[in-house]
């Protein structure tokens, strides 16, 4: 399993070189540079042209793409066109508050979806089922953006019960002192702020987490379903197991497998997803960042983020992977 | 349970926090590209840095009228050639040094000369102080001859030609006096989040947080006496217009910029809520190319004026939000107006008459730009775009609609031979007629192109206009700039559509906020309950 997991590390490489290559040539292909951004509709070309001189944008796109790999290889991923900050600085701001955010979501989709998921199973074509069923169908028909503005507006506007935006308030934020980025951790330590952060993680959290929440339901309930029905279970019934063990004990543990990928596979999908819901709720995140990135036709800034986010999913799936063999002791790795 | 808890945290809270209180929190739609004051052209960042420098001159709360700034009084020489300007003593920067005329003539040395040595590479170009005096230190074109301290608390500006608007266009929101010793020491890192800030104004910088917020606290040592009022403002960076509704709905931030005009029934209608207008200073206008076929006959291009019921779209997307006439300069400026200018009136029947007479009785396909991004002076550009392109179609003209993302339109449009007809805005940066002219008229223009693909070039609007630039005689500049409004209106090649007042809002707990035509105003006088 060691060799495997070495292996997959070093396939991990030339992922990374594809992945940014893809998002050079992507970004240079979108019409529009920089410097026209940054000066905006009152600049004249001559400034335009000597700003794009300055930014090395007039060089051809092999010698930039060159300089950006060999600053890459040196663990730079270089500096924000637009406020000159370094892209590593601004991500290891940013991706605590990402993915405590992804994290909280997750939560929530496993702490409601999993029990949905085996109720319908087992009591198959009830009301219950049917609810689950149905409502799963609706979280993933829903769009995250309308979603996001209906809770603010419910639960922030109107109800008053929670923040509408942001990580903190702003009576919490000059008293709270960020040690790891993740305020929930860190709120540990400063109990007095720890309810001021959960509030805020809340509302964007069942945002971001009603669409894997969703398939989460019909994942479960599927491989539940599926499990419920094998030969093993129908013995272990007849020996007169009660339900209970037989559910819980035998059978969750199998449908569990595909459950686990899927887990994994949407946290990943939330890393890079939260774009949306971190715009909603002004969240200072990785998400948020890359979209603004975009906008501003900041190269380095999008580059960045998304190789970030690429090197996460790969080592989230790999982690899944290995994951399999620990619930599986039939599945080996070589 | 939940509930005691959340006592015991509140109480907490209002015991230990008796002052925090008193900040005010400010809902940004986005986050300032740079501290560093000349080194900028958007007006999030112009916001920011208004709270915290001053300029040499300032401008009376809600008008455009200068009054004295950092500097205390200023005088032309009577050729026109020379501006000195007499500072105010005893004002320290933030970092405890003193501001006088060496750190003036820091400053501007930095903004105008490429090679001075306090400029840094980076993504630092400066491009505002080009852009409004014609050049940097060596450059042809350049307005300055030269900067010097007569005195410590003197300052003279020398240049190559009269420049009669100079004390307002150096007072625009882009040229605070930053502290020269806060410069040299942070260097490449000025301005950034890593580096701060330093100035005179009235809030000191505590922290910036990218992507998250803004801290600013109260600069206790402000020239001012008893200002300002609150003990810092938070600039939270909320870029979606929704979202920040939501949040001064919800009571996290205290007040906040531009806000869409259909929001404005909703904003009434809340009573912890009210909306400010921020008085108009652009311009939404449509462009139309000459280097296309029928739009090179004047006729047509005043057929299309006289098409567009300019009145209902404007009744209809703004409501009580914008105002409509023929003048291409905002109403701040009716000095200005020519009163020989009154608007085409809206007439189908005689615009297509006229387009008959420009031998297109059965009208002509049209490439229809619109912008597509919201801009105070557009805020739905689509919609817009399809009410004027329905009054155009009953004349006959095919309207073809086109949009690009932002970057690539305000490119796409200069390159020859540019786009037939498209839309398109302006704010201003200080108060002079020529800030909204000369970008848009003076030669050769750069986004439109005569027959022949050339960027376009009009002699006697030129000749005005240059006139009225280098005049320092106030009664001739006002007859000049008439002259430029008939000139243009009568052209008909850029039709003002709207100058739109930017709705804004507040909760009802805060007062003192008076809105600045200019775009931003410093937050001193406002206090939040």
């Amino acid at each position: 399993m060691w060799a495997y997991t070495g292996r997959r590390l070093l396939g991990i490489i030339p992922v990374l070189f594809g992945i940014s290559l893809l998002v050079f040539l992507f970004l240079h292909l979108i019409p529009g540079d920089p410097a026209v951004v940054m000066l905006g509709e009152r600049a004249s070309p001559e400034r335009i042209a000597e700003l794009r001189q300055k930014l090395g944008l007039e060089r051809p796109l092999w010698e930039q793409y060159l300089l950006f790999v060999g600053n890459l290889l040196r663990g730079d991923l270089g500096t924000s066109i637009f406020n000159q900050l370094t892209i590593n600085e601004q991500l290891a701001r940013r991706w605590p508050a990402t993915f405590e955010l992804a994290i909280a979501a997750t939560l929530f989709a496993v702490a409601i979806g999993i029990p949905f998921g085996i109720l319908a199973a087992v009591r198959k074509n009830s009301l219950a089922d049917n609810l689950a069923t149905s409502f799963s169908l609706l979280g993933v028909s829903l769009p995250v953006f309308w979603l996001g503005l209906l809770l603010v507006y419910l639960f922030a506007v109107n109800l008053q019960w929670l923040p509408a935006g942001g990580r903190l308030s702003i009576e919490t934020d000059a008293l709270f002192k960020p040690i790891t980025g993740f305020y929930v951790l860190d709120g540990l330590f400063q109990p007095r702020s720890l309810w001021d952060v959960v509030r805020h993680l809340i509302l964007p959290a069942v945002t971001l987490g009603t669409i894997p929440l969703a398939i989460l339901t019909r994942i479960t309930r599927g491989a539940m379903l599926e499990v419920l029905s094998q030969d093993y279970v129908r013995t272990a019934r007849a020996k007169g197991l009660s339900e209970r063990v037989v559910i819980w004990r035998h059978a969750l543990k199998n449908a569990l497998l595909p459950v686990v990928t899927i887990i994994g596979l949407q946290f990943g999908t939330l890393l890079g997803g939260a774009i949306l819901t971190e715009t909603i709720f002004s969240w200072p995140g990785i998400g948020s960042w890359i979209y603004e990135g975009i906008l501003n036709r900041d190269y380095p800034v999008v580059q960045g983020g998304v190789i970030f986010v690429a090197l996460v999913f790969v080592l989230v799936n790999l982690v899944v992977d290995l994951s399999y063999a620990l619930l599986d002791p039939r599945i080996q790795y070589r | 349970m939940k509930y005691r808890l959340l006592g015991i945290l509140a109480l907490g809270l209002l015991g230990s926090l008796g002052m925090a209180q008193k900040t005010l929190v400010f809902g940004s739609n986005g986050e300032p590209v740079s501290l560093e004051s000349g080194n900028i052209t958007d007006g999030i960042s112009i916001y920011a840095q208004r709270q915290i420098y001053d300029t040499l001159v300032d401008f009376k709360p809600g008008s455009t009228d200068p009054q004295a700034g950092l500097a205390i009084s200023w005088f032309a020489s009577s050729d026109g050639k020379t501006w000195t300007f007499r500072l105010r003593q005893g004002v320290k920067f933030h970092d405890g040094t003193d501001f006088d005329a060496s750190a003036v003539v820091f400053n501007v040395n930095r903004w105008w000369d490429p090679k001075d040595p306090s400029r840094i590479s980076g993504g630092a170009n400066y491009e505002i102080w080009g852009e409004l005096f014609g050049g940097y230190k060596g450059d042809k074109g350049s307005f300055l001859a030269g900067v010097s301290a007569v005195d410590k608390y003197t300052v003279r500006f020398t240049f190559n030609s009269p420049v009669p608007y100079f004390p307002v266009a150096i007072g625009s929101g882009y040229f605070g006096i930053a502290s020269p010793a806060a410069i040299k020491a942070a260097g490449a890192k000025y301005g950034t989040a890593a580096g701060g800030a330093v100035g005179t104004g009235p809030f000191k910088v505590k922290e910036w947080r990218p992507g998250d917020r803004l801290i600013l606290e109260k600069n206790t040592n402000y020239w001012k006496k008893g200002l300002p009022k609150s003990d810092g403002v938070v600039f939270r960076f909320i870029k979606d217009p929704a979202a920040r509704l939501a949040e001064l709905k919800a009571g996290s931030i205290d007040f906040t910029t531009d806000i869409p005009p259909s929001n404005l029934k909703d904003l009434q209608s809340d009573r912890n809520l009210r909306a400010v207008f921020r008085p108009s200073f652009n311009v939404g206008y449509l462009a139309l190319n000459p280097s296309y076929k029928p739009l090179s006959d004047v006729r047509v291009r005043q057929a299309i004026a006289m098409a567009i019921n300019k009145k209902e779209i404007v009744r209809a997307f703004w409501g009580d939000l914008g105002v409509t006439n023929g003048h291409f300069l905002p109403s701040s400026f009716k000095t200005y107006y020519s009163p020989k200018v009154t608007d085409y009136e809206y007439n189908p029947a005689k615009a297509k008459q006229m387009l008959a007479e420009a031998g297109y009785p059965n009208g002509f396909d049209l490439e229809f730009w619109y912008m597509p991004v919201s801009r105070p002076y557009f805020p739905t550009p689509k919609e817009i775009a399809e009410a004027m392109g329905a009054d155009l179609s009953a004349i006959g003209i095919r309207v073809k609609f086109q949009t690009k993302d932002w970057a690539t339109y305000l490119n796409d449009r200069r390159n020859p031979p540019g786009f037939q007809a498209y839309m398109l805005g302006w704010t201003g940066d200080y108060g002079d007629p020529s800030n909204f002219f000369d970008p848009h008229f003076a030669s050769p223009i750069s986004d439109l192109f005569d027959s022949a693909g050339n960027k376009l070039d009009i002699k006697e609007l030129n000749e005005v206009l240059a006139k009225a630039a280098a005049s320092s005689n106030q009664a001739e500049r006002v007859k000049l700039y008439q002259q430029a409004d008939e000139i243009t209106f009568n052209l008909a090649l850029r039709i003002p559509i709207v100058h739109s007042q930017p709705l804004i809002a507040q909760r009802t707990s805060i007062s003192g906020w008076v809105p600045s035509p200019l775009g931003s105003e410093s937050f001193e006088d406002i206090v939040k309950r």
